[in-house]
C-alpha cells in the first residue's frame, strides 16, 4: 500500500514523487556506438601516448626492476649506486622503483609470480622469505659462497642467513646508540654522555623541567622518545629477547627473563620518577615530529636520546649549529665493559625474489651492490656504519657522521644484540609496543612481560611446527 | 526486439557488473573461507591446518582485546550517531532561517577521506595544542589526553564517528518529509505535546529509514579501521586495537593470512548475526507499512 504524498506547503521543496515515468530524451542527446568506441578509442591512444610514462632502457640492455624502500636523500644515494652500475656495464639496466611497505608487497608480487627483480627488504624479512624459498639464496650464484663468511660483520652475518645459508646481501646497517645535546649536559656539569644507567636516571632527573602547571617542558632522557623500538631496553642489560636454538634444543623467547625484567622495571621506574600520566603526554606530544626540524633532540625537547646513524644527517639538515655527541647506550655500573659495547644492530638487505625475470643479471647487480665501495658509499651517504667485516683505511676519515666510530664499534662488538631470527617476530615486537605502553602507565612488569611471552612463544612453536610441516610435504 | 534478444542485451548490460563481482566479490570471499583453514603468508602454498586457526583465536589476547574493544566501539558509536543523526535531522525540518546551509555543513564531512579527517581530529585531540584542550583550559580545567590515555581513546574516537552522520540526516531527514502533516497536526488538536508528537506520529511513521540507518550503522562501526590506524595505531596499551585492525595486521604485516581470513570470516558472521537479529526486531517494531 501506497499513501499518497501530500502537497508540499508554500516555501517547501517539491517532494520527490514516486511517479517512474521517462523523461523525453532531448534531441541529439544520444551518442551513437561509433561516436562512444571512437572516444574510448582516442582516450587509450592517449593515454599510450603520453610521454614521461616509461623510463627509456637503452637498447639491448636487459631490464632490471629493483624495489626499494628508500625515498629522499637515502633513495638519491642508492640511484647513484644503480647510476654506476647502469655506466658499469652494457648489458642490463636497472630502474629502481620506490616501494612502501615493501613486505607486504614483495609477498604479493612474489606469490603473485610477478615479482621485481631485485628487492631490498628489512633484516627481520629474511626468515618469513627463506622458509618460504621466496628468495634465492646467494649460494646458488657464481661466488656466492664469498660473501657467505666472513664478509659481513658477524652480527649482520647472523642476520643475512638462515639456516646456514645466504639469503640477502646487506644494504647498510644500523646501531643504536645514545645522542647527547653537548650544551644540555653542561648545564649539569657534564661534558661527556652517561656511561650508565645510574649516571643516565641522576641526569636525566636534574635535566628535567616543567611548566607552571607541573607539564614537562623539557627532558633529560625518556625510553619513549621515539617508541621505535619498545623492544631494545634488554639489549642494555645484556639480555637476549630469544634464546636461539642448539642442536635438538629448539629456539625460545625469552622476554619474561629476568634481564628483560629489570630492563622493563627501569623503564618502569623512569616513568614512575617523572610521573607515569604525564611523561606519556609529553612524549606523545612529539610523535609527529620525529626526524623533522622539531624532532624532540634536534630542538631541544630531550636532552639525550636513543637513535640510530641517520640522526647526524637531519641534525646537519635542520640543525647545523646543534652541538652534540654520541656514546653507546648507558649500561648497568656493574656491567660496563668499553670494550663490548652493548646496543642493537638491524640492517637493511637486498635479495633477489624467487621466479624473478632476470635472476642471473639481478645477481649481477647485487654482486656489484655488496662489494666494498658500494657499500661504503651507501653507508657514508646515509651516516651509517659499514655492514662488512673489514672497513678501506679511509672510511672514517671524512665520514659525515662525526660519530660513525661509536656506531662501528657497537655494530662490531661481540656484545651486539640482533632481533630474534623467526617469522614470529613482527606480531611479538607489536606486543611488545602494547606491554611497553601497559609498564610505562604502571601495570605489573612480570604480568605483563608473561603475557607477551606466553603468546609470543605459541606463535613460535606454531610457526616452527607448519614450517616443519611443510618440509616434510616437500 | 525479442524477449530472448531483450533478454541476452539484458545480460549484457549487466555483466560489467557481474563479472566484477565475481572475480572480486564471490571468488576473494570463498578463497578466504578456504584459506582461513590453512596456513598462508602468499608467498608459499597453503597449508591444510584444519579449525587450528580458530583454535587459535582462543589463546590469542589481541583478539580478545579487539573483540572487546570492536563491541563497546559499535555499542557506542551506532547510539551516538543514532541519537545525533536523530536531532540533526528534526532540527534541520524545523523553519530556521539558513538550514539549506546548516544541511551543506552537516553533510560535508562525508565527502572528507577518512585519513584527512583523521589526522584533522588529532590535531582537534591534541593534548597541548588541540582545540579541545584549550577550551578546557580556558574554563579552568585541566586538559585531556584524548588520544593517549586509555580511559578516552576509544570514546573519542567514537565522538569522532558521529561527526560523519551526513548519509544517516539525510535518509532520515527524506523519510521526514513523508510523513503526513495532517497526522501531527491531528495529535496536536488532540493535545499531544511535541515530545509525545515525536514518540507516538513521528517515530513510527519514520521507523523503516531508523532501522535502516541502525544496520548501516553497526556494520560500519563493527568495521571500523582506518581511524584507529591513523589516530592511535591500536594504542596505548591495545585501548583502541579493533577487530579489522587485527586482521589487517595479520594478513599483511604478520604474513598471517591464513589467521587473517578466519578472523576476516568470524567478522563477516558476526556482522551477518547482528544483522539479522536488528532486522527480526525491526520486523516485531517497527511498521514497515505507510500510514
Amino acid at each position: 500500500m501506497c499513501a499518497a504524498l501530500p502537497a508540499p506547503a508554500a516555501g517547501e521543496e517539491p517532494r520527490p514523487t514516486l511517479d517512474a515515468s521517462p523523461e523525453p530524451t532531448a534531441p541529439g542527446a544520444s551518442v551513437s556506438r561509433r561516436v562512444a568506441l571512437g572516444l574510448l578509442g582516442a582516450a587509450g591512444a592517449a593515454a599510450l601516448l603520453t610521454p614521461g610514462r616509461r623510463r627509456t632502457v637503452p637498447a639491448g640492455r636487459v631490464h632490471l626492476r629493483y624495489w626499494e624502500k628508500w625515498t629522499g636523500a637515502e633513495g638519491e644515494a642508492v640511484q647513484r649506486i644503480v647510476d654506476r652500475f647502469n655506466a658499469s656495464q652494457d648489458r642490463s639496466w636497472v630502474e629502481r622503483v620506490p616501494v612502501a611497505e615493501i613486505f607486504s608487497k614483495a609477498m604479493v608480487a612474489i606469490g603473485g609470480g610477478d615479482p621485481p627483480d631485485v628487492v631490498g627488504l628489512f633484516s627481520w624479512n629474511v626468515p618469513y622469505f627463506a622458509e618460504a624459498r621466496a628468495l634465492m639464496p646467494f649460494d646458488d650464484f657464481p661466488g656466492g659462497a664469498e660473501l657467505a663468511s666472513g664478509y659481513y660483520a658477524p652480527a649482520i652475518e647472523r642476520l643475512l642467513q638462515h639456516e646456514g645459508r645466504l639469503w640477502c646481501g646487506a644494504n647498510t646497517c644500523y646501531s643504536l646508540v645514545l645522542y647527547a645535546n653537548r650544551a644540555r649536559l653542561a648545564q649539569v656539569g657534564l661534558d661527556a654522555p652517561p656511561a650508565t644507567i645510574e649516571e643516565l636516571d641522576a641526569v636525566s632527573e636534574r635535566l628535567v623541567e616543567r611548566g607552571a602547571d607541573g607539564r614537562i617542558t623539557r627532558a633529560g632522557f625518556l625510553q619513549n622518545i621515539p617508541l621505535w623500538w619498545p623492544y631494545v631496553w634488554p639489549s642494555l642489560f645484556g639480555a637476549e629477547l630469544m634464546e636461539p636454538g642448539h642442536g635438538e634444543r629448539p629456539p625460545r623467547m625469552s622476554l619474561a627473563s629476568e634481564g628483560c625484567r629489570r630492563a622493563y622495571q627501569w623503564v618502569s621506574d623512569t616513568a614512575e620518577r617523572h610521573g607515569r600520566a604525564a611523561s606519556r603526554s609529553f612524549g606523545l606530544s612529539w610523535e609527529r615530529t620525529m626526524l623533522s626540524a622539531a624532532d624532540p633532540f634536534l630542538s631541544g625537547g630531550v636532552a639525550m636520546t636513543v637513535q640510530g646513524p641517520w640522526m647526524a644527517n637531519f641534525a646537519r639538515q635542520f640543525t647545523p649549529n646543534l652541538d652534540y655527541v654520541a656514546a653507546p647506550v648507558p649500561v648497568p655500573a656493574a656491567d660496563l665493559d668499553p670494550a663490548r659495547p652493548r646496543g642493537l644492530l638491524e640492517c637493511d638487505t637486498i635479495g633477489i625474489p624467487r621466479g624473478c625475470p632476470h635472476p642471473e643479471e639481478a645477481w649481477e647487480f647485487v654482486r656489484f651492490t655488496q662489494t666494498r665501495e658500494s657499500q661504503e658509499e651507501l653507508a657514508r651517504a646515509h651516516c651509517k656504519p659499514s655492514p662488512l667485516a673489514t672497513t678501506s683505511p679511509d672510511f672514517l676519515v671524512g665520514h659525515p657522521n662525526p660519530f660513525v666510530a661509536v656506531h662501528e664499534a657497537v655494530a662490531k662488538s661481540p656484545a651486539v644484540s640482533v632481533l630474534p631470527e623467526t617469522r614470529a617476530w613482527k606480531a611479538t615486537s607489536d606486543l611488545m609496543v602494547q606491554a611497553f605502553d601497559a609498564i610505562w602507565m604502571g601495570a605489573d612488569v612480570g604480568t605483563e612481560l608473561e603475557r607477551v611471552q606466553t603468546r609470543a612463544q605459541g606463535l613460535l612453536e606454531a610457526a616452527r611446527e607448519r614450517y616443519r610441516a611443510r618440509r616434510e610435504r616437500v | 526486439m525479442s524477449r530472448a534478444t531483450e533478454h541476452r542485451a539484458g545480460w549484457i548490460w549487466a555483466s560489467p557488473f557481474l563479472v566484477g563481482a565475481v572475480v572480486f566479490l564471490a571468488v576473494p570471499v570463498g578463497l578466504a573461507l578456504y584459506t582461513g583453514f590453512t596456513d598462508y603468508a602468499l608467498i608459499e602454498s597453503p597449508l591444510w591446518i584444519g579449525l587450528d586457526n580458530y583454535r587459535e583465536m582462543g589463546d590469542d589476547p589481541v583478539f580478545w582485546q579487539s573483540i572487546r574493544n570492536t563491541a563497546v566501539y559499535t555499542a557506542a558509536a551506532v547510539a551516538l550517531n543514532f541519537l545525533v543523526s536523530l536531532g540533526l535531522a528534526l532540527l534541520l525540518e524545523q523553519r530556521l532561517r539558513g538550514r539549506e546551509v546548516v544541511r551543506a555543513v552537516v553533510f560535508a564531512p562525508v565527502l572528507v577521506p577518512i585519513v584527512a579527517s583523521a589526522i584533522g581530529w588529532m590535531w582537534l585531540y591534541h593534548q597541548e595544542f588541540g582545540l579541545f584542550n584549550v577550551v578546557l583550559r580556558r574554563l579552568g580545567l585541566s586538559g585531556v589526553d584524548f588520544l593517549g590515555d586509555g580511559r578516552f581513546a576509544l570514546m573519542s574516537l567514537v565522538v569522532m564517528g558521529a561527526w560523519v552522520v551526513g548519509s544517516q540526516v539525510l535518509v532520515l531527514t527524506a523519510a521526514l518529509r513523508g510523513v503526513p502533516r495532517e497526522l501531527i497536526e491531528a495529535a496536536g488538536l488532540d493535545g499531544a505535546s511535541a515530545i509525545w508528537r515525536l514518540r507516538a506520529v513521528v517515530l513510527p511513521a519514520i521507523g523503516p529509514a531508523l532501522m535502516f540507518n541502525l544496520i548501516v550503522s553497526i556494520i560500519w562501526a563493527a568495521q571500523v579501521f582506518a581511524a584507529p590506524l591513523v589516530m592511535t595505531r591500536g594504542g596505548p596499551a591495545g585501548a583502541t586495537q579493533v577487530f579489522t585492525m587485527s586482521i589487517f595486521q595479520n594478513a599483511f604485516q604478520y604474513g598471517r593470512m591464513g589467521y587473517a581470513s578466519a578472523l576476516a570470516w568470524l567478522q563477516f558472521l558476526v556482522i551477518l548475526g547482528l544483522t539479522a537479529i536488528a532486522l527480526r526486531l525491526g520486523r516485531r517494531f517497527v511498521q514497515t507499512e505507510a500510514v
